[in-house]
């Protein structure tokens, strides 16, 4: 296993385990995360890296029966706490769920959304926000015309990045995608991928995938998880070119997944 | 020869759903047929617009303006004390609730709902309109804000279950993707949660409020019975009388085929236009929600609020309505400073950090539910603890004495349990049959499939007192059955039809496709697959529906004021041509007619609830028990 220096990251776990009930989900979790690079972690369906992603949002709060142990360092803050701020931590690290799911409302509330409830009432600011965002994720063109149609009328593809777009209206610091693309045709696919490439200039990137090829283009460190465990971390040319673990090379040469 | 058995049951089950669309029919073309010969002497303006209801005077008059305005102000008030409550609670409840806690509230509030409206009417006429005189330093308690508060408390279980559902429904996913954009969890109820389930609250608002303008008993027992409009409209402790109250009131005593009996039935055509009016928008509402949440397609707006003034517009004509409404119904010195106190809210509601709004709201959707809680607890508490001591084996053995302040109430017992006998094996063949047939023989929307749901909409959404009517007019004098058991039944029947129908067709359509494919894929017939396959998983869900409608056939009055209840019979009948006593009229009759009879109205009271609360409890235990067990 790799050992980063932790200076460089933004999100690094130490002895992450996680627990629904009495299944032990992840198990002794070990991961750092840096700045403006994309990171993604892959593994076979049922592996923990959706629910690894999960804690750093605290998006597993939200199932019954979670019980966490270790720390998960934010700027050396420990957001896996229960004193920590749910709500600010959420601000800052965004996510962008396997399924496309826009709000029942319009395009333009949907993206409003975020800065709204974060206490943004002009109207020409949100403008200027709105439309930002829309093109930061490549879809002002596409939906200009039409801001105040229902989001639920646009294709899926389109629907995902609303929901990036959605996303970068908050301004967060690192962007978690849990398969971002797993529901989308190759052509939406591709689109989300250069996005991607795009975001990580100014974003920390945390991508989720069971596709090993958007793994291998997209990004820089791959991290492979099995059964919970974290099996092999570095960067993503070794981990497909040359991996260390003979579970790794199993799994990206196909032989299981 | 098999198929010509196929083609007979299919028959069999088409004509049974047929018989709800006829019956709807049947009781409209009743209806009219009573209510027309007064319009031959007095015209439909004079009716519907006239100011006074005074049929019985030298000179009788039948206006009915006074009785609309009091059933929409008794409706309107119920509604303000129901839909911030109903809505609290099923906020907290589907959002909130510890799973203990909701484990507990969910059965609670369903059985508020089983609680029979003449129960609610005695507990009203005897504590509530009591409580009211006290503190208003009134004569009477008996009044239009009595009415509210008791309509409201039994609207409370449909509109917390209706927009519970609602809110359950809105995905997951919804929910995470406000939340991971770091909203609080207050602003992703207020702001997202809400709205998608709008359509479905407001249907449960709806359906809430047909509940209200349908009632009766509750009503005649508090609302004080006079036909006058309040004066001036804001006094919410005049007297005031329904369009139900009039029938339930008036019916018994007047003469058949007079001006007076058509004018009684001209004022439930009144009453059913209105109550059909209310539940076709909300079945249209939930309708057009299930088809939205479905389609992709962009949804089209008669106005799209694109439109830069619009919603601004919107909301400052809103607004200036409020502040008009505000002077309007308040004296001066209470209105300025409710819009003191409204203009304040306005002011903080942006100024507050999302977590404080988040901390007071919870307070409040806390304190909704409690409210609720206690409401339950007290009007429980009450007919129990005074109820008890009235309980005796003689009670309960021992035909009634001296107007039933003495001796015990054993035909009752026996009457409603025969009634209800009667009226669930009446309903129930059919009921099952037209469910077998909506599920199973009908492929999406044809015409005949529309007309007969809608058929059942309407008989679903009738008030009870116009199954009354519609017993008395057709069972009771065309068929000439004479106040009996037998129209009794009937009535019943009818009237708990639609729900057998609804809970039935629900649960044959949760037995999922895959099912039916793999039995009719091995070489069964249409009618084998539904008796073999569908029918038993469904049988829990049939089971809850025909328990609830024995619930419901027990505790209701209306229908059996005039088609088969006596007040004193001491002998138990011995056909169905002779009438019965009746566990909810003797308890109306107690207390509402017999000075005296304390101790056994509360007894009476406590034997329905507990009859008619069982009954609920064992269908509420069954359907949360398979809805546990049985996983697709």
């Amino acid at each position: 296993m790799v050992n980063m220096t932790t200076e460089a990251a933004v999100i690094s776990t130490k002895g992450l385990n996680l627990y629904y009930g009495d299944n032990h989900a992840l198990q002794d979790i070990n991961i750092s995360f840096e700045r403006n690079r994309v990171t993604a972690l892959i593994g076979p369906s049922g592996c923990g890296k959706s629910t690894l992603i999960r804690c750093f949002n605290r998006m597993n709060d939200l199932v019954d029966n979670v019980r966490v142990q270790g720390q998960i360092l934010f700027d050396g803050e420990d957001i896996a706490s229960p004193r920590t701020d749910v709500v600010e931590i959420r601000k800052r690290i965004g996510m962008v769920f396997q399924k496309p799911n826009p709000f029942p409302k319009s395009v333009y509330e949907n993206v409003a959304y975020g800065p709204r409830v974060h206490g943004i009432k002009d109207k020409k600011i949100l403008d200027q926000i709105v439309e930002k965002s829309l093109k930061d994720a490549a879809l002002w063109d596409e939906v200009k015309d039409r801001l105040h149609a229902s989001a639920l009328g646009l294709s899926g593809g389109q629907q995902q990045r609303l929901c990036i777009a959605r996303t970068l209206a908050v301004e967060p610091e690192v962007i978690l995608m849990d398969e971002p693309c797993s529901s989308l045709d190759p052509i939406a696919t591709t689109k989300i991928e250069d996005l991607i490439e795009e975001l990580k200039k100014r974003y920390t990137v945390i991508i989720v995938t069971h596709n090993m090829q958007q793994a291998a283009r997209s990004s820089d460190y791959t991290g492979f998880m099995y059964l919970g465990k974290l099996i092999e971390f570095g960067e993503t040319c070794q981990i497909f070119e040359a991996p260390g673990e003979r579970l790794t090379e199993n799994y990206v040469t196909g032989r299981f997944g | 020869m098999h198929n010509w058995n196929e083609s007979l049951i299919r028959g069999l089950w088409f004509f049974t759903a047929s018989f709800a669309v006829l019956s709807v029919f049947f009781i409209i073309f009743f209806l009219l047929k009573d209510a027309v010969p007064l319009f031959q002497t007095v015209s439909v303006q004079d009716f519907i617009f006239g100011n006074t209801w005074n049929p019985t005077g030298a000179t009788p008059s039948y206006g009915v303006f006074p009785l609309i305005v009091d059933t929409l102000l008794v409706t309107l008030g119920a509604m303000v004390i129901a839909v911030p409550l109903g809505l609290g609670s099923a906020v907290y409840l589907s959002e909130l609730a510890p799973s203990k806690v909701k484990a507990v509230a969910k059965p609670a509030i369903e059985l508020l709902a089983g609680i029979p409206s003449v129960v609610y009417g005695f507990f009203g006429l005897i504590v509530l309109t009591d409580w009211l005189r006290v503190a208003f330093d009134v004569p009477s308690g008996e009044s239009w804000l009595a009415g509210s508060i008791l309509l409201g408390v039994m609207a409370l279980p449909t509109i917390i279950s209706v927009s519970e559902d609602a809110l359950n429904m809105v995905p997951q996913m919804f929910r995470e993707g406000s939340l991971a954009l770091g909203s609080t969890h207050w602003q992703t109820i207020s702001r997202v949660l809400i709205p998608s389930a709008l359509s479905g609250i407001t249907a449960a608002v709806i359906l809430g409020m047909g509940r209200v303008i349908g009632e009766t008993m509750a009503v005649i027992m508090v609302c004080g019975n006079a036909a006058i409009i309040p004066e001036p409209i804001t006094n919410v402790l005049s007297p005031v009388r329904t369009l139900t109250g009039t029938l339930g009131i008036e019916m018994g005593e007047v003469a058949v085929g007079s001006l007076h009996y058509s004018a009684l039935f001209a004022v439930a055509v009144v009453l059913l236009v209105i109550t059909l009016i209310v539940n076709l928008s909300a079945v249209w509402i939930l309708k057009h929600i299930r088809s939205k949440q479905s389609a992709e397609v962009p949804k089209r707006h008669f106005i799209s609020p694109n439109n830069e003034w619009f919603w601004p517009a919107v909301r400052a004509v809103l607004a200036v309505l409020i502040v008009l409404a505000v002077f309007f119904l308040f004296p001066p010195l209470p209105a300025a400073v409710l819009m003191v106190f409204l203009a304040a809210l306005i002011y903080a509601k942006d100024r507050i950090s999302p977590n404080i709004s988040q901390k007071i709201a919870f307070v409040l959707l806390r304190g909704a539910i409690a409210v609720v809680l206690c409401v339950l607890g007290i009007i429980l508490l009450y007919i129990i603890v005074n109820g008890l001591p009235a309980l005796s084996w003689e009670f309960l053995t021992q035909p009634p004495r001296d107007l039933g302040r003495a001796g015990g109430i054993f035909p009752a017992i026996v009457g409603t349990l025969y009634l209800v006998a009667g009226a669930i094996s009446f309903a129930l063949p059919i009921g099952i049959g037209a469910a077998i047939y909506l599920s199973e023989y009908t492929r999406g929307s044809s015409r005949i499939t529309g007309i007969i749901r809608t058929g059942i909409d309407l008989l679903n959404g009738m008030p009870s007192i116009v199954f009354g009517l519609f017993g008395f007019a057709f069972l009771v004098i065309f068929l000439n059955f004479g106040v009996s058991l037998l129209a009794g039944m009937i009535t019943l029947g009818l009237m708990v039809l639609p729900t057998i129908i609804r809970t039935t067709e629900e649960s044959l359509k949760s037995v999922p496709t895959s099912v039916r494919e793999g039995s009719l894929a091995l070489g069964s017939t249409k009618w084998q697959t539904i008796r073999r396959v569908v029918l038993p998983p469904a049988l829990p869900g049939i089971l809850t529906g025909t328990i609830l409608s024995i619930g419901r056939a027990a505790g209701e009055t209306a229908p059996i004021l005039f088609t088969a209840a006596v007040f004193s019979k001491r002998f138990l009948p011995t056909s169905v041509y002779e009438p019965v006593m009746a566990l909810p009229y003797h308890l109306f009759i107690l207390a509402t007619n017999v000075p005296g009879a304390t101790k056994n109205q509360y007894g009476t009271a406590l034997v329905l609830l507990i009859l008619v609360v069982a009954i609920y409890a064992v269908a509420i235990w069954i359907r949360n028990r398979y809805q546990k067990n049985v996983r697709w």
